[in-house]
């Protein structure tokens, strides 16, 4: 008897799945697949109080909270096609560019909970990592200076007053704004994935005392709406890299800053629902192997994201694509974004060099800091100031 | 330093005072024919004077008493004969259990069971934010006076659950991981004292009991209702330890016992999970209690208290992305 096709429910950001991916998905698994697509904070509010409700979850720094909720089930390393690249992520030499966030939380350890030490499961399969800073126009040089290293103290210059976006998440957001406080007023935070309440306060009262000022243009919460809020005036703001790839896309002169202070790193993860089980969770791993498979990689290394393992999605990248998004070479022809249509310009040159020189920039990983019950009321201030 | 001592006793109180005399009265351990003076009668039964004025007041307007001729109340009705001499009430066997029971009482005075509520209230906002508490607020939200609404902010206050601004609004919150690592470091030093203090003093019978409950939930696969860790973690943490002597140090431990509200509230949004590892950090010190060693109980104690630290602060991180059901209208958010 030929039984309907599995039924995969998937919650993700807009940015990890767009409409070609979603389309490549359904056809090279043969299973039907829900994406619901929420960009805000109830995307996890619902993962961590309706495991039931989802049967994959493409996490970015919220393992720690989605594991605490036991929202998520151990990964079987077994039934991963990249069982040995996870694996050597435990090894020594470790990868110089694996994020301690990953590293750390990766195996599920004899007590439950997660750690270094590997074993036969994992919490996650990582997919992507890459890292953000800032992007401007042109324009902006006549007003800082010709010459002026890029810095995140731009944001909070006095100069650029009226003219500068933020994100509105309080996780990036105030990292962000706390390598911006670090930079132009010339403080040194303890460590800045992990501010203490002083140090919260301290760049919360400086951003609302900025807001009260008509420093800030708007915010924006998914890469469209940062395009869109550059298209409307914003001369400086906080960027996701594919927000930069539309912007080029529709031929908007934008550069992609790599500041001093070095940038904010990430990556992306797939998680199994603590619910999920029988067909559905054979449908689910089928999802994460067709994603290690190297597929899904490739196609958002065209908005300017790293493969978690690249080597898996370079056979899915033309030379002149890998050329240009790994090894930071000029474009040798026109290249497309993942939609397929022509974003970067031949002999376009990529800011930050290569795979290896732009992650080693990574300054800080995007994490939920010990404190950020409390950071996320204060920044919660400060978007209603 | 009984909390009746106070002034401020609402309507209520007095017929809890009412209701023991009355039984003493009808179980004849305070005889027909005593004299009973306002002031003796509050000496004896360890109150202020004014519940007890409206005990014996009422006892009188249902006949219970009469009210003397010269001064005070008599048992019964005022024969002639009455023994008129000033008795020492000091010396009669009353029974007084009502009035211990203190704070479970329904008749316990306004501003005390009102105080209950609102630390109730408090603890399960901070989570989630910074708040004002409002006087007014109160004072609408309980139909009291501001007296009353004050006393409970003062008992508040003194508890460190609340603060006064710069602008001086009453504060509560946020409950932050600094907090919870503050109380942490005090208690992990405190309860497992208060445990060797117990442990000479605790019936083997409840030890017994309480080895058995745990062995019960190990062999339902470590999974229990909100309700069933919330039994034993009472069981261990509140009521082993109250027989320690040192009031002082049971009453500070208990300020400290905030990671237990965060528990709660993240059961409440989550559920309850895997509980193994809190029932065998449980059966450790129990085993040990059984086998007469408190110093051995301490340290498993202590080890309990150290594990459920770090579960504890994970879990304030998952309550940071909900929000606190604002219902209450003396709490204001403030961010």
């Amino acid at each position: 008897m030929p039984s309907s096709r599995p039924r995969l429910r998937v919650v993700a950001r807009r940015e990890f799945v767009p409409t070609p991916l979603r389309e490549e998905a359904a056809r090279a698994l043969a299973i039907d697949i829900d994406f619901a697509v929420v960009d805000s904070l109830d995307g996890l509010r619902r993962v961590v109080t309706a495991p039931e409700s989802f049967d994959v979850y493409h996490q970015w720094h919220t393992v720690d909270l989605i594991w605490t909720s036991r929202a998520i089930r151990p990964i079987t390393l077994d039934r991963l096609t990249c069982a040995a690249e996870l694996s050597a992520l435990a090894h020594p030499p470790l990868d110089a560019q694996a994020p301690p966030t990953v590293t750390g939380k990766l195996f599920v350890q004899p007590d439950g909970e997660l750690g270094p030490r590997p074993s036969d499961r994992v919490s996650m399969l990582p997919v992507l990592r890459g890292i953000d800073a800032f992007a401007y126009q042109p324009a902006l040089r006549d007003l800082i200076g010709p010459d002026a290293p890029e810095s995140w103290g731009w944001l909070f210059d006095d100069r650029l007053s009226g003219r500068v976006g933020l994100l509105s998440d309080p996780v990036l957001g105030m990292i962000e704004a706390a390598l911006a406080t670090e930079a132009s007023q010339g403080v040194a935070f303890g460590d800045i994935g992990n501010l203490a309440i002083e140090e919260i306060d301290h760049v919360a009262d400086t951003l609302i005392q900025l807001k009260k000022r008509g420093h800030f243009r708007g915010v924006w919460s998914n890469y469209e709406e940062a395009a869109r809020l550059m298209q409307r005036g914003a001369l400086i703001q906080s960027m996701f890299t594919p927000g930069a790839t539309r912007l080029r896309r529709e031929k908007m002169e934008v550069a992609v800053a790599n500041p001093v202070e070095g940038g904010r790193g990430w990556h992306s993860d797939l998680c199994l629902s603590a619910a999920a089980d029988g067909e559905t969770l054979d449908a689910a791993y089928a999802y994460l192997n067709w994603w290690a498979g190297g597929w899904p990689g490739a196609c958002l290394s065209r908005q300017g994201y790293y493969a978690f393992l690249p080597e898996r999605a370079r056979a899915f990248l033309s030379p002149s694509e890998w050329d240009y998004w790994y090894e930071g070479l000029p474009a040798a022809t026109a290249l497309p974004d993942p939609f397929g249509l022509p974003a970067i310009p031949a002999g376009h040159l990529r800011e930050g060099g290569s795979y290896a020189a732009r992650m080693a920039r990574v300054r800080v990983w995007n994490t939920f800091m010990d404190e950020h019950g409390y950071l996320v009321r204060r920044w919660r201030e400060f978007l209603e100031a | 330093m009984s909390t009746r001592e106070t002034p401020a006793l609402g309507k209520g109180y007095y017929e809890l005072v009412r209701t023991v005399l009355a039984e003493n009265i009808r179980t004849g351990r305070i005889p027909p024919g005593t004299r009973l003076y306002t002031a003796a009668v509050a000496d004896r039964l360890g109150l202020s004077p004014s519940p007890v004025r409206r005990a014996l007041d009422g006892l009188a307007a249902e006949g219970i008493l009469a009210v003397h001729p010269q001064q005070g109340y008599v048992v019964g009705i005022a024969l002639p004969e009455a023994s008129p001499g000033r008795e020492n009430l000091h010396r009669l066997d009353l029974d007084l259990s009502l009035l211990e029971t203190g704070r479970s009482t329904p008749l316990a005075p306004r501003w005390e069971t009102i105080l209950e509520e609102v630390e109730g209230a408090v603890l399960r906002t901070i989570p989630f934010g910074t708040f004002q508490i409002s006087e007014a607020g109160l004072c609408e939200h309980f139909g009291v006076s501001r007296t009353i609404s004050r006393e409970v902010l003062a008992r508040l206050n003194g508890q460190g659950l609340i603060e006064k601004s710069r602008s001086s609004h009453w504060i509560v919150g946020p409950l932050s991981a600094r907090t919870l690592d503050e109380m942490h470091e005090m208690r992990r030093l405190l309860e497992p004292q208060a445990l060797c203090g117990a442990a000479p003093r605790l019936e083997p019978g409840v030890l017994t009991a309480m080895a058995q409950e745990l062995e019960r939930l190990c062999a339902g696969g470590g999974r229990g209702d909100s309700t069933e860790i919330d039994a034993i973690e009472t069981a261990l943490h509140r009521d082993l330890i109250a027989a320690c002597r040192n009031r002082r140090m049971i009453t500070t431990i208990h300020g400290l016992q905030v990671a237990h509200v965060v528990d709660a509230l993240f059961r409440a949004h989550i559920g309850v999970h895997d509980v193994g590892a809190i029932i065998d950090e449980h059966r450790m010190v129990v085993l040990h209690l059984l086998g007469r060693d408190a110093e051995g109980a301490a340290q498993a104690l202590r080890r309990h208290l150290d594990l459920d630290h770090q579960r504890v602060r994970a879990r304030l991180k998952v309550l940071s992305i909900f929000d606190a059901p604002n219902d209450l209208p003396y709490l204001i958010r403030i961010h």
